[in-house]
């Protein structure tokens, strides 16, 4: 068994050289390319006095920007995406919790980092390959090393980055491979930002079975037309898209045009899919298999998937199904006992998949990757989603909401509290209040203070990224309270529902 | 019918300066959930139906882009 992703890259570059790996709306990689890009990029990083630091990758939507996080592989450190359109000062702080040995750049960025750091990506990629230092870094690196970090909401605003091994990532590309029955005839479109978790799937798959990866522009997403043709053009048989991006298209009535021709099979995870959704996809994709998936960031992306078997019926809740291959699913109650079929508790991950926590941040890492409660034996780290779930008499496990202020926005993880910590550090904003209308996929901020609402909204642009923005701003003279003075959340929750 | 388009834009982007972009959708500047709010005002707002063939990038660069597509789903109503 493999125990680098670099060893599925080599056993793909040697096995077809010439076959397109990865394609952008410019440019294309072969296997063969992809391959002799990372291995320069390794060898340059390699050359450098740094110390052994993860590397931030700082690039625009495009293939390169994946020879970038293979390339920081082949030097032996762990990669760590970072989304170059969000604001600056959130950028500045993923940057300070990372405290990266380097950032690789496009050769046209605008970036506040010092420039002893950046490094760009065509002074890298031009630097002859050593291959015997590669082999020497290479021979000394065991599977449980971290491969990524990728950045999630933070509560605190501070940013959580999620520390990945390359053991962990393989253990899921593996089981979703075998799961979607993945082949090298397979041709995915990319949706997700190549940040973002839901990009291993996008980036790996190709890597595991030979396929290949249109990374399709974001804008397409609101253009039916236009995409559904571009995916003719490449013959997009497979796609991994979060249920947001469906539901998207679905109500800019991209159903009611020709579905993709080649499209055969079809995953979609991120937030709870609506029944009515799904319908009209089933019923304009006939001949495809959909499936459901489920799971946070800190388990590799997803620990459960749902084949639907059937139809949605109006307002059937769709279920998350059952663990992937690799991965211990089970719930805990309050009380840190184990909740046993047909009761409520909370989403707990043991397994290899696991991730190694957040990086340079012990405090949340321990909140949330704990001793398994129910082991009292040997020490076995287990996460604690945060997440609510029921076990059916068949086995298949159902999500029941969150325990605490995260929802799911837009396929984007948001953490209701940094959305305040953000407006209440804004000039003319003293208090503030987020909330989430599910039903209607608004975010809501209601705050006291001298600042027009219109501020608010150009402030909060410039501190969070675009979703987060919460699309209702209502400034208020006093916010309801309870008997200690603090917000009360129900009554605040009422007025969002009435319109404010 | 012009200032009534620039009011909605403005309601769901404050952010934004309509009178000057032109890569509004190219540049990533308005977002999917903005399309969704704007398509569906709009078709209330002027009593129009934009289909997903009118969804593309040319149509709605821009905010003159958006009064054109507006003016000629109008006249194909009458």
């Amino acid at each position: 068994m493999e125990k680098n992703v670099l060893e599925w890259l080599e056993a793909k570059a040697l096995e077809h050289a010439d076959k397109t790996v990865y394609e952008d709306m410019t440019e294309s990689l072969s296997f063969g390319d992809l391959i002799d890009e990372a291995k320069s990029i390794g060898s340059a990083l390699a050359s450098k006095e740094l110390s052994g630091k993860p590397v931030a990758v700082m690039m625009k939507r495009s293939v390169h920007t994946i020879s970038a996080y293979l390339g920081v592989v082949y030097s032996g450190r762990a990669y760590a995406p970072i989304d170059i359109t969000q604001p600056a000062s959130r950028i500045a702080r993923q940057l300070a919790t990372l405290d990266p040995d380097a950032v690789i750049s496009d050769d046209d960025a605008q970036t506040d980092v010092s420039p002893a750091k950046l490094m760009t990506f065509s002074s890298l990629v031009s630097c002859k390959k050593d291959e015997a230092e590669l082999q020497r870094i290479r021979s000394r690196m065991t599977d449980d090393e971290p491969l990524y970090i990728i950045f999630t909401s933070g509560s605190s605003g501070r940013p959580k980055g999620v520390v990945t091994s390359h053991h962990s990532l393989m253990c899921y590309i593996r089981a979703y491979a075998d799961m979607m029955e993945i082949s090298e005839d397979d041709r995915f479109c990319a949706q997700a930002p190549l940040d973002y978790i839901a990009a291993i799937r996008d980036i790996y798959l190709p890597l595991l079975r030979g396929a290949y990866t249109f990374i399709c522009p974001k804008e397409y997403f609101m253009q039916p037309g236009v995409l559904f043709d571009i995916m003719n053009e490449k013959q997009i048989t497979c796609v991994g898209w979060s249920t947001s991006a469906l539901c998207v298209l679905s109500k800019l009535n991209a159903l009611k045009e020709e579905p993709p021709a080649y499209l055969k099979k079809i995953c979609f995870s991120g937030s709870v899919m609506p029944s009515s959704v799904l319908r009209g996809w089933q019923e304009s994709l006939k001949e495809a298999r959909f499936v459901n998936q489920y799971g946070p960031t800190e388990v590799t992306a997803s620990c459960t998937y749902h084949k639907l078997d059937h139809v949605a019926e109006e307002d059937e809740k769709i279920p998350v199904g059952i663990p992937y291959e690799g991965y211990r699913v089970f719930l805990l109650g309050d009380d840190d006992k184990e909740v046993m079929t047909g009761g409520l508790g909370e989403i707990c991950i043991a397994g290899p998949a696991v991730a190694l926590g957040y990086y340079n941040d012990p405090v949340q890492t321990e909140k949330a990757f704990v001793q398994n409660p129910l082991n009292p034996s040997y020490r076995e780290i287990i996460y604690r989603t945060g997440d609510i779930g029921r076990f059916r008499e068949d086995g298949i496990l159902e999500f029941h909401g969150r325990r605490d202020r995260q929802i799911k926005h837009m396929g984007h993880r948001v953490e209701l509290d940094e959305i305040e910590s953000a407006a209440v550090a804004l000039d003319g904003v003293e208090e503030a209040a987020a909330l989430y209308d599910s039903d209607k996929e608004t975010l809501w901020l209601f705050y006291i203070g001298a600042s027009e609402e219109r501020e608010v909204i150009r402030g909060l642009r410039e501190k969070i990224p675009g979703f987060m923005v919460p699309r209702k701003v209502k400034k208020a003279e006093d916010l309801p309270r309870l008997a200690n003075g603090k917000t009360d959340m129900v009554r605040l929750n009422a007025m969002m529902k009435e319109g404010a | 019918m012009k200032e009534r388009l620039m009011e909605i834009l403005s309601d769901i982007r404050p952010d934004v300066d309509f009178e000057s972009e032109t890569a509004l959708i190219d540049d990533n500047i308005l977002e999917s959930f903005d399309i969704i709010e704007l398509v569906s005002r709009l078709n209330a707002e002027f009593d129009i139906e934009i289909s997903p063939k009118d969804l593309t990038a040319d149509n709605f660069n821009s905010a003159s882009a958006m009064e054109s597509l507006v003016a000629s789903l109008q006249e194909d109503e009458d």
